[in-house]
């Protein structure tokens, strides 16, 4: 166990990592398919340790099934997809938590027959449940408090927004490198979407990269760097966020104009 | 008043048994959303195993109680080996697959053991116990007891321990079980393993209450998976309330109505699963398929 005197404080900083610092995750020719059809053809993306990347577009453009692909839940093909120096088409679905990865699945999945403090205890569950562990708890219950106050409800019982929270928050208890959300506003309120948006922005803050997949472009903007349009399983078209924002061709992507 | 008495624990400690298979049943649904539709015939083995020990070795009932465990524990963790790579790919054919192992589990203990059965003798002395003026049977009270850790132990793991809390969220969300770490394959070999156990704790500890014979999987079968939906399947407190509830009807049915009673005891349960579909603990329903 590391030295608790000199811990660094913000989450990601003390992220559960090995030696290897860099961690910047690449993506190459990744291609899923289902069945005979293609829903996935070919995308490469980054992202750079501490970067915010986006991926929106319009329903079904695929971008679930890259998230997936990436976290290996489908079968799926690529040239490489790496993070720092793991070959992650070598990695169980199961054991990319302990690669430093987290990941939010779409839809608000919590254990929602088990306690608030449980789920996120269970995002713990590659390590071991130490002081260290409790120490993320109470940071995580620092960021979310209303889960701080829900602690012994039953996720089940929580509104749509505060399970997204817990969502989110048990991805954050294993102390990731990487975050991938898969679409985290999907029918949250404008409010919660502004408050889902500032936890991201804080922990992109603190050093954590972010992959975000969205339908929500605008809070795709301001939440990364830099964005990739998927349309038909392809990237469309990518760039810096702000300039994307401003891109007339980003909206008929949507509208499939 | 004597004989009411008596039917009660009589009722309660063969409840207890039913709830033993029933919280199997209810373990292995909860965690894989699957019927295991072989759990009786584990039971059967589990009593087989533990009466061979006890009977022809000489061990003591407990110890071959214990070897008992750990055989039909490996047999379960057989069974969701093979059944694996059926696993959110088909599950029809895991359900069938299910009835193909109870079919041939039945049929190795008839070479086994031939298709006769035996009788076990009861491990305590046959003498009644005088309980505040009620005389039952010794081994009944056994039963009930080993039966109350068992589903004790049973509750603190699910409820205390990471490994348990791990297994109640695969149940619950296994995408999401996965994303946390947790390897959804050995979560539910698990499962099949505990609820093979208890299986084998029920089939050992009814050998000296009844026959024990390669059909007796049937019959013990239906009652624990009775037992689990009158509970709510799923629910590990319902099968426990759902085993003791067809326990009882069990003692009582087979005092009034003698030849009768199990037609009695399925008519009434029948009767409280169309009043209250989900079961008594049901509320929420597990639908992995």
């Amino acid at each position: 166990m590391s030295e608790r005197a000199n811990e660094p404080s913000t989450l990601s900083e003390r992220a559960n990592q090995p030696s290897n610092v860099s961690g910047e995750l690449i993506i190459e020719g990744l291609s899923v398919h289902y069945g005979g059809v293609t829903a996935v053809r070919s995308v490469s993306l980054r992202v750079a340790a501490g970067q915010s990347v986006g991926l929106i577009g319009a329903n079904g453009a695929g971008k679930s099934s890259t998230l997936r692909a990436l976290m290996a839940l489908v079968p799926r093909a690529a040239t490489a997809v790496r993070f720092g120096d793991v070959d992650l088409m070598r990695v169980r679905a199961n054991d990319m938590v302990r690669h430093g990865i987290g990941y939010v699945p779409e839809g608000r999945h919590v254990f929602p027959g088990l306690p608030v403090e449980k789920n996120l205890m269970l995002g713990a569950y590659a390590q071991r449940w130490n002081e260290q562990v409790r120490d993320t708890l109470a940071e995580v219950y620092e960021i979310f408090p209303v889960l701080a106050e829900m602690r012994r409800r039953l996720a089940g019982a929580l509104s749509g927004g505060q399970q997204q929270m817990l969502a989110i928050g048990r991805a954050l208890m294993a102390r990731p490198r990487l975050l991938l959300l898969d679409e985290p506003s999907m029918g949250l309120s404008p409010k919660l979407i502004e408050d889902i948006l500032a936890v991201l922005q804080r922990l992109s803050r603190e050093g954590m990269s972010i992959l975000l997949v969205e339908q929500n472009a605008k809070l795709t903007f301001e939440a990364t760097t830099e964005c990739l349009v998927m349309e038909n399983g392809e990237v469309a078209m990518q760039g810096a966020s702000q300039e994307l924002r401003r891109d007339p061709r980003v909206r008929k992507v949507y509208l499939g104009l | 008043m004597q004989v009411f008495f008596q039917t009660i624990v009589g009722g309660l400690s063969i409840g207890a048994i039913y709830a033993l298979v029933a919280m199997g049943f209810s373990l292995v649904y909860r965690t894989m959303g699957l019927v295991n539709f072989a759990h009786g015939n584990v039971v059967m083995i589990g009593a087989y195993v533990a009466s061979t020990f006890y009977m022809t070795t000489q061990l003591p009932f407990a110890v071959s109680m214990v070897i008992a465990i750990v055989v039909t524990g490996l047999i379960g963790v057989v069974i969701e080996w093979v059944l694996r790579p059926l696993e959110n790919r088909d599950f029809d054919l895991m359900l069938i697959g299910t009835i193909g192992f109870g079919i041939v589990l039945e049929a190795l203990a008839t070479i086994i053991w031939g298709a006769t059965g035996r009788a076990v003798p009861s491990p305590v002395p046959a003498e009644p116990l005088n309980l505040l003026g009620i005389r039952v049977r010794t081994y009944n009270l056994v039963v009930l007891g080993i039966a109350a850790v068992a589903m004790i132990l049973l509750m603190l793991f699910l409820q205390r321990t990471k490994r348990g809390s791990a297994m109640q969220a695969v149940a619950m969300d296994y995408e999401a079980a996965t994303a946390v770490g947790i390897h959804v394959g050995r979560s539910n070999a698990i499962a099949f393993a505990i609820g093979a156990g208890l299986a084998a704790l029920a089939g050992g500890l009814v050998g000296p209450l009844l026959y024990v014979s390669p059909a007796m999987g049937g019959t013990l079968g239906i009652k624990g998976f009775a037992a689990a939906i009158l509970g709510g399947f799923g629910s590990i407190p319902g099968a426990i309330v759902g085993g003791l509830a067809i326990g009882l009807l069990d003692g009582f049915a087979a005092g009034q109505f003698q030849g009768y009673s199990e037609v009695v005891v399925f008519l009434v349960f029948t009767a409280l699963i169309m009043i209250r579909p989900t079961g008594i603990f049901g509320e929420r329903t597990v639908n992995r398929a």
